[in-house]
């Protein structure tokens, strides 16, 4: 069930501000199970009721939108330039085919070739401005009967499970969250509880913003994936969090200070309870938290990561194991603040 | 025009697997798909060769095999260690798709390094290949089982329909070389030609000693080799002329016969086949250079195929292009039969 809607969600695109089909899909999943609404901004804002009233609000959030690139401009010769969505490394992007607008044009990010470079340039990368997509089209007349300027840009998903039981796909971040906000609301839960499938954290948070103002909660829990580098080595706390461990705990990052007595309440809850979990290692990154714990007059906020490598790259790698430790750390920590 | 036929064939073909010195499964179907209008078979390095017909001979060489990466090792952490089979390019190795020709097939992906680990030399450059490792999952007492030092390594991609006749695959270079021989027979079938040796070599991408050997063996009278070339696009500076759609690209060269080139020239002006020059100061760095001097030496010339993107997953080629390449060489073939009768 976990892999089947993980690999459905990252299978459809959706860049930051156009997380319309992302949203569909969640809706399709949850309706029966929970009140829900789309605010102004597009977020997904649900309430779930459970066996016995919250004593306090909670709110459960992760973001639908991945990173991506959106068509600027043709140039006269037909190739396609471009601004990117988030924050995309060009050296995970070049050399690979993408989808364009909502009717899916195929195109390729191309590179001079090898043979043309001086030997000393041989693993440099172009700078964006040489950056290009082309489609085929002869020209840029050609180009404009498939594409235009506002375009969305997505990678190919080619979603697959290799290894051992791990998940390699685009838009792991933050589908695996939605994934594990979708299981627990299809799930019977102690308390009530709020959910935010928010839009745009991928350009800075915009949507977590206003779906934090409208929940009004007292705690907030986000879901998000995020860098494991323990691949080859890299020892120790270098690699900030270790696929196969279980969710990972922020004590804080480049956007939140973390809640200290929420950061011991979720390890010790994962102690408790046999759940998997490991503390973040490093400082680094930012999510929804920032503009959440910002919300009204503050909100105490936790963050717990599935650990995913190559983040924002058309090929995110994690493991089914830590969405499923993450889900049951969250609905535990959920029933824990709820009280 | 549809391009139907020389679609199906590149298709087919681009779907297979086949790095220099373990052409593999490409190599099995090529034979197959050569095997339809001659008899062909292996030689000792790995060429596909078939002979059919009587009198002068032609040559006609396309290679078979694409770039890629070999197994050096599988490290402690049971990420597997690399080197470069040709001219691999590592500017597109980061979080690619490969897939490792082991015991079993086994996907993987190449590691990328996260930028909080980056240091301020690494800012937009990629690691050489002796610093890439692929992840595929596994302990290395997993991977031991499975992964073995010599495997072979392919860049995953797609066979992608663009706009107009325009393809975006891997290994274009030189399946559609392989695919433009194919249609050329196609072409030919139920025509009377001289006699025809068609190769399908191995190892040109790490340095044409398929070719060399096999041209020894055929003993040609004269020799085209079908190779691809550096096409236009937005970055490829001045010095590149050649434009994708413009047809098939007949090689002047020092080391090219004179009168083959002008002779190809020629034969594509009178039918109507789209073409132009492309002149190269020394060597073609193709199949051609070893093929020159088998032996006693083969008159041999030079048609190239353009493409984008060369030694990447998203070659990007036109299928026009492979069309008339394959016209050029039947209009040829037919003439110097013609001639020799």
């Amino acid at each position: 069930m976990m892999l089947e809607t993980v690999r459905e969600l990252c299978n459809l695109n959706g860049i930051s501000g156009r997380e319309n089909r992302i949203r569909d899909y969640i809706i399709s999943k949850i309706t029966g199970y929970c009140e829900y609404k789309t605010d102004p901004l597009g977020n997904l804002l649900v309430f779930k009721k459970g066996k016995k009233t919250a004593n306090h609000t909670v709110l459960i959030d992760a973001h639908m939108d991945e990173v991506g690139m959106i068509v600027t401009g043709i140039d006269s010769d037909g190739c396609i330039r471009f601004a990117k969505v988030g924050g995309v490394d060009s050296r995970v992007i070049i050399g690979r085919n993408v989808y364009i607008g909502e009717n899916c044009v195929p195109g390729v990010l191309g590179i001079k070739p090898i043979h043309l470079i001086k030997k000393s340039e041989e693993g440099d990368i172009p700078s964006d401005k040489d950056l290009y997509i082309d489609i085929g089209a002869k020209n840029k007349e050609d180009a404009e009967k498939y594409v235009m300027p506002g375009d969305e840009i997505n990678f190919e998903s080619n979603f697959s499970v290799f290894g051992e039981g791990f998940l390699a796909s685009k838009a792991l971040d933050d589908r695996a969250g939605c994934a594990v906000l979708i299981d627990i609301i299809r799930s019977e839960t102690e308390y009530d509880c709020r959910f935010s499938f928010s839009v745009q954290e991928e350009i800075g948070t915009r949507g977590a913003a206003t779906a934090a103002f409208s929940s009004e909660p007292d705690y907030a829990i986000v879901v998000e994936t995020t860098t494991a580098a323990d691949i080859s080595g890299i020892k120790g706390a270098d690699r900030v969090c270790i696929c196969g461990d279980g969710g990972a705990v922020s004590f804080m990052d480049r956007s939140t200070v973390y809640n200290r007595d929420l950061y011991l309440k979720a390890l010790e809850t994962a102690k408790s309870n046999g759940i998997k979990a490991q503390t973040k290692t490093r400082v680094a990154g930012g999510n929804d938290a920032g503009a959440i714990h910002k919300s009204r007059g503050g909100v105490k906020t936790i963050t717990v990561s599935v650990p995913c490598r190559y983040l924002h790259s058309p090929c995110c790698v994690c493991k089914l194991e830590d969405i499923e430790s993450t889900r049951d750390l969250v609905k535990a920590l959920a029933t824990e603040f709820a009280k | 025009m549809s391009y139907e036929e020389v679609e199906v064939l590149l298709r087919k073909l681009c779907g297979a697997d086949g790095t220099s010195g373990a052409e593999g499964n490409a190599a099995t179907l090529a034979c197959e798909l050569l095997n339809e209008y001659m008899p062909a078979q292996f030689d000792a390095l790995g060429n596909i060769i078939g002979f059919s017909g009587e009198g002068r001979s032609i040559l006609l060489d396309a290679h078979i095999d694409q770039i890629g990466l070999i197994v050096t090792a599988v490290d402690e952490d049971g990420f597997v260690r690399v080197a470069a089979v040709g001219g691999a390019d590592r500017r597109v190795m980061p979080a690619a798709r490969v897939t490792i020709h082991g015991k079993e097939k086994i996907p993987g992906v190449v590691t990328s390094t996260p930028p909080h680990l980056a240091g301020p030399d690494d800012e937009g450059k990629v690691p050489p290949f002796d610093k890439i490792t692929i992840d595929i999952g596994m302990t290395k007492e997993q991977a031991d089982l499975l992964v073995s030092p010599g495997d072979r390594i392919t860049m995953n991609g797609s066979f992608i329909r663009l706009a107009g006749n325009r393809i975006a695959s891997p290994c274009v270079d030189d399946r559609a070389g392989v695919a433009s021989v194919l249609r050329c027979l196609q072409l030919l079938k139920g025509k009377k030609t001289c006699k025809l040796d068609v190769m399908f070599s191995a190892q040109e991408e790490t340095g044409g000693s398929g070719a060399a050997t096999g041209a020894f063996n055929a003993q040609s009278d004269e020799a085209i080799a079908i190779d691809v070339t550096f096409a236009k696009a937005p970055d490829t500076g001045s010095g590149i002329f050649a434009n994708l759609g413009d047809g098939a690209l007949v090689g002047y060269g020092p080391s090219l016969d004179y009168a083959m080139s002008k002779k190809l020239s020629s034969i594509a002006r009178e039918n109507g086949i789209a073409s132009s020059p492309e002149a190269m100061g020394g060597r073609t760095g193709t199949n051609g250079d070893d093929i020159q001097t088998a032996g006693k030496g083969i008159r041999t010339a030079l048609i190239s195929i353009p493409i984008r993107n060369m030694h990447t997953a998203v070659e990007v080629v036109d299928l026009a292009d492979i069309e008339e390449t394959a016209r050029l060489l039947a209009a040829y073939i037919l003439e110097r039969s013609a001639n020799d009768a």
